[in-house]
């Protein structure tokens, strides 16, 4: 928490609004969902370097999402925000990476059905 | 009415006339909080879909590829992204008290979400036309929940911008107008950020 200041205009939440940012992370954005798609309507890799290679591109857009729309950095007016974010990431691994994993046990064991598709999924 | 001398001890934990305390930085501060928890629902969902997403949990209905369309999805990227732009773009005219640019960012803005809702709305209800309706499948449950889960958080937001539309021209940028400003502008780039996720995960991957 900053100092109190006379006018709210002048909060560096306020300040921090910058129009290239702005345009930059939207650019940033499209280009990579457009090489994702690229990508996907090619369909030239096998499952997994596709998922990683989308996956990467998933990545970076987000991260660019995060410098160039929120402004997340280290700096005073920030620096909670992204603590904050770093802290909650691993939860957001946790419970996908460990929801699917069950299932996929459950799968494995369980299931009668056999599991096939056209197309693959991350249970399979 | 605002005073300089701290609430006395065991009070309050916040005090919203003590000056010493930073109005925006704590409810943009609690706000980010809430959207990272809002964060954790879309994982649920989103931990829902990755275990429905296979030809048992499509029980014989529709899969994946058969309910979503890349190409169509990117043009809802674009009407996502530049509403999140011209939102954020708005706020930079707040820099300067330009009301009119700040009303300006948020008409366009609700004007691409409304782009975006549309292509939502055509194709969820493509869907039930078809009888693959949320109860179809348990895939179709968990697509259905996930993006009108996406799609009612852009309607919330839509309706916070109108609400800000009457706000600002009727009460200037005080305190609590500008607060609700910024955590605006976060909730909505926070649209956009789901939007990636779902757009690579249900309309790319689900394609392939």
């Amino acid at each position: 928490m900053s100092a109190p200041r006379t006018s709210p205009l002048d909060h560096p939440e306020v300040r921090q609004a910058s129009a290239w940012r702005y345009i930059a992370g939207f650019v940033s954005s499209m280009v990579l969902m457009q090489a994702a798609l690229l990508v996907t309507l090619r369909q030239h890799l096998p499952y997994q370097e596709y998922i990683l290679t989308i996956g990467g591109l998933a990545l970076v857009s987000l991260l660019s999402q995060a410098a160039l729309f929120f402004g997340l950095d280290i700096s005073r007016a920030q620096i909670w925000k992204s603590v904050s974010l770093v802290l909650t990431i691993p939860l957001f691994i946790l419970s996908v990476g460990l929801t699917v994993w069950m299932f996929q046990s459950l799968a494995d064991r369980t299931m009668l059905m056999p599991m096939t598709s056209v197309q693959p999924t991350l249970l399979e | 009415m605002s005073t300089d001398s701290p609430p006395a001890t065991g009070a309050r934990l916040f005090h919203p006339h003590f000056a010493g305390h930073d109005q925006i930085s704590a409810r943009t501060l609690g706000f980010w909080l809430y959207l990272l928890s809002d964060a954790l629902v879309f994982t649920a969902v989103f931990a829902a879909y990755a275990v429905l997403n296979n030809s048992m949990g499509a029980s014989g209905g529709p899969i994946a590829s058969q309910v979503v369309d890349p190409v169509e999805g990117l043009w809802q990227t674009y009407a996502v992204l530049g509403s999140v732009a011209t939102y954020s773009l708005g706020t930079v005219a707040l820099k300067s008290g330009n009301k009119a640019g700040v009303m300006l960012g948020i008409i366009l803005s609700i004007a691409l979400a409304l782009i975006f809702l549309g292509f939502e709305a055509h194709d969820l209800l493509g869907l039930l036309a078809k009888g693959d309706g949320p109860s179809r499948s348990g895939f179709l449950s968990a697509f259905f929940i996930l993006i009108a889960t996406h799609g009612l958080h852009m309607i919330f937001g839509i309706i916070w911008m109108l609400v800000m539309l009457v706000q600002i021209p009727t009460m200037g940028f005080t305190t609590n107008v500008v607060a609700r400003l910024i955590n605006l502008r976060m909730f909505w780039q926070f649209q956009a950020t789901i939007w990636v996720l779902v757009y690579i995960y249900v309309y790319m991957i689900g394609a392939f």
